[in-house]
């Protein structure tokens, strides 16, 4: 019989699941970018807040989808919500020190 | 580490949901490819015939393959999958794109081999075709197009879309003329045609299309986007009068809309400036294309200027504004070659998503970059900008070496550039299984986006 996970275990989860998503043009996981400014355990599913690093890109677009397909597979009997927010707006600084380290993409002007 | 594969196209809010089919921008980008090969091979034999005038055949030859079989081909291409993304509803047919995309080669092939080689029926046979393509293409585009979404680049786009109608309306009538003897066709005449489908047609999408791209490519968040309303509202503005102008022999006209013209190009390297600026990323390749391009543009302007103002004799003058005729075009080719390594690979990457090829060869996610060469991108970089150069340089000068050498550098180019986005899709290695991959699905699933889109 399957253990319920913790809240924490959830969370934790979909963190792994979601560094699975790259965003393909700047070759970096969407939670090292800094896309994902939430994740929450809810009653019967995962629920996230992302925002994408600039509105109308027709490639972001397609992240958020990407992300709800990893948490899926992740949590395959529990519902999810994937919230595309924009405030606040993603700014470089939010990147991870090991995702401009690694690809070095992204830099000051 | 995996991604995971089920189809984008089942999940809400996706833009593959309405955008066609891969092939159809791919097929126009790679009969683009074969057009600017085509571009290459005529100027080069034409080169002699280019210095002695712009209306000889084999120059009205070359001007064809560029402006139908290379940038329109390729612009049509790319609006056939941004206009669906930026209006964010479907093209009214996928079949319908499919004829364009034929009717496109068939056109741009078809006019110039009928200028360089006659009969002179094949000419009217490649206008008639051409006619009908635009005509299709403008109401298959009319679906995503005439949404209520999508600001300043929707709004010039449909006027681009009319200024292409405008643009083969011209050329048909001239190309019946050329039996029918309606008019004598003076170089004012050409010249309004010219101008017409440079700026009025691939000018002002390129420019409305930018106002999209730029952003998003640059990671460029700027504080206001005015510059770009106003490069949009000035060239489609002041086209129209520029052209009548010249049609007519009327010089207010003409500088009227020169002045809205000029203020639109302007306020379009402004917004360049602007986003280069504010951007958020490493200059990279697409921005040394932008900046050569946008070189090109300046050049052009002040080739205008000097024919329009400058105490010139005829001679000269003709040759300048040829000059300013190959610097815009030059500006739009740059500009074509630059983008189509964002966008080649991107379309490229979605086709691969679809088959079920999530990881590059080296078992990491595949990437933009993984599709392509980006040491030649940068080789194809320099050959063009030296092949754009010879050709306004040689003609400026009136010499026909740097024009011929110009040629075999661009078919050069156009070999390579095509033939690096076909062998970067081929490093992909599709991956053994995805069926494994797909899991049960949740009951309940969602993704909401709260704020501007």
């Amino acid at each position: 019989m399957d253990e319920t996970p913790s809240t924490e275990n959830i969370v934790e989860r979909a963190y792994d699941a979601l560094r699975t998503v790259w965003d393909p043009e700047l070759a970096i996981d969407i939670v090292t970018l800094g896309l994902i400014y939430d994740v929450r355990a809810v009653d019967g599913g995962v629920e996230v807040d992302m925002t994408m690093t600039t509105p109308g890109c027709p490639v972001s677009d397609s992240l958020p989808a990407e992300a709800t397909i990893a948490l899926q597979n992740e949590f395959p009997q529990m519902s999810v919500w994937v919230n595309v927010v924009w405030d606040p707006p993603w700014d470089p600084s939010r990147i991870g020190s090991d995702g401009s380290n690694i690809t070095g993409v992204l830099g000051g002007i | 580490m995996t991604q995971p594969s089920i189809p984008l196209a089942a999940m809400p809010g996706s833009t593959t949901a309405v955008v066609p089919p891969q092939w159809i921008p791919l097929g126009f980008m790679f009969a683009s490819g074969v057009g600017f090969t085509g571009v290459g091979f005529s100027m080069w034999f034409g080169a002699d015939k280019w210095v002695i005038s712009p209306f000889h055949s084999a120059t009205v030859t070359t001007a064809h393959m560029v402006m139908l079989a290379f940038l329109t081909t390729a612009v049509l291409g790319a609006l056939h999958q941004f206009g669906p993304v930026v209006g964010q509803r479907p093209l009214r047919s996928v079949h319908v794109a499919a004829w364009t995309m034929v009717g496109m080669i068939v056109t741009g092939w078809t006019l110039p081999l009928g200028f360089a080689h006659g009969p002179e029926w094949l000419v009217a046979t490649g206008a008639v075709i051409g006619v009908t393509t635009v005509t299709l293409a403008a109401w298959n585009l009319s679906g995503p197009l005439m949404s209520r979404s999508g600001g300043v680049p929707v709004v010039g786009l449909r006027l681009s879309v009319l200024y292409l109608l405008i643009t083969v309306s011209f050329g048909i009538v001239y190309a019946f003329n050329r039996q029918e003897g309606w008019f004598p066709l003076l170089p004012t005449k050409i010249l309004a045609h010219a101008h017409l489908g440079i700026l009025g047609w691939l000018g002002l999408t390129y420019i409305s299309v930018s106002e999209k791209l730029w952003p998003m490519f640059l990671l460029s968040h700027r504080p206001s986007s005015r510059s770009g309303a106003i490069a949009v509202g000035g060239l489609a503005i002041g086209v129209l009068p520029l052209a009548l102008g010249l049609l007519y022999t009327n010089p207010p006209a003409a500088w009227f809309g020169a002045v809205f013209v000029v203020v639109g190009l302007a306020a379009h390297l402004f917004s360049l400036a602007s986003s280069v600026r504010h951007r958020r990323r490493k200059l990279e390749l697409l921005h040394a294309f932008l900046f050569v391009s946008a070189s090109f543009l300046l050049v052009g302007m002040v080739l205008g200027a000097i024919a329009a103002l400058g105490d010139v004799d005829a001679s000269l003058r003709i040759r300048i504004v040829t000059a300013e005729i190959a610097a815009l075009a030059s500006w739009l080719g740059l500009a074509v070659i630059g983008h189509s390594h964002k966008i080649v690979p991107f379309i490229t990457y979605s086709m691969l998503r679809a088959r079920g090829v999530n990881n590059h060869k080296s078992g990491r996610p595949l990437l933009f970059g993984d599709l392509y060469n980006k040491k030649i991108a940068w080789g194809v970089l320099g050959a063009s900008v030296a092949a754009f150069t010879g050709i306004v340089v040689g003609t400026l000068v009136d010499s026909p070496v740097p024009i011929a050498l110009s040629g075999i550098l661009i078919a050069i180019t156009a070999i390579t550039v095509t033939t690096n986005f076909i062998v970067g899709a081929r490093s992909a290695t599709p991956a053994s299984s995805t069926s494994d991959q797909i899991r049960q699905r949740p009951s309940s699933t969602s993704i909401l986006t709260k704020g501007p889109s």
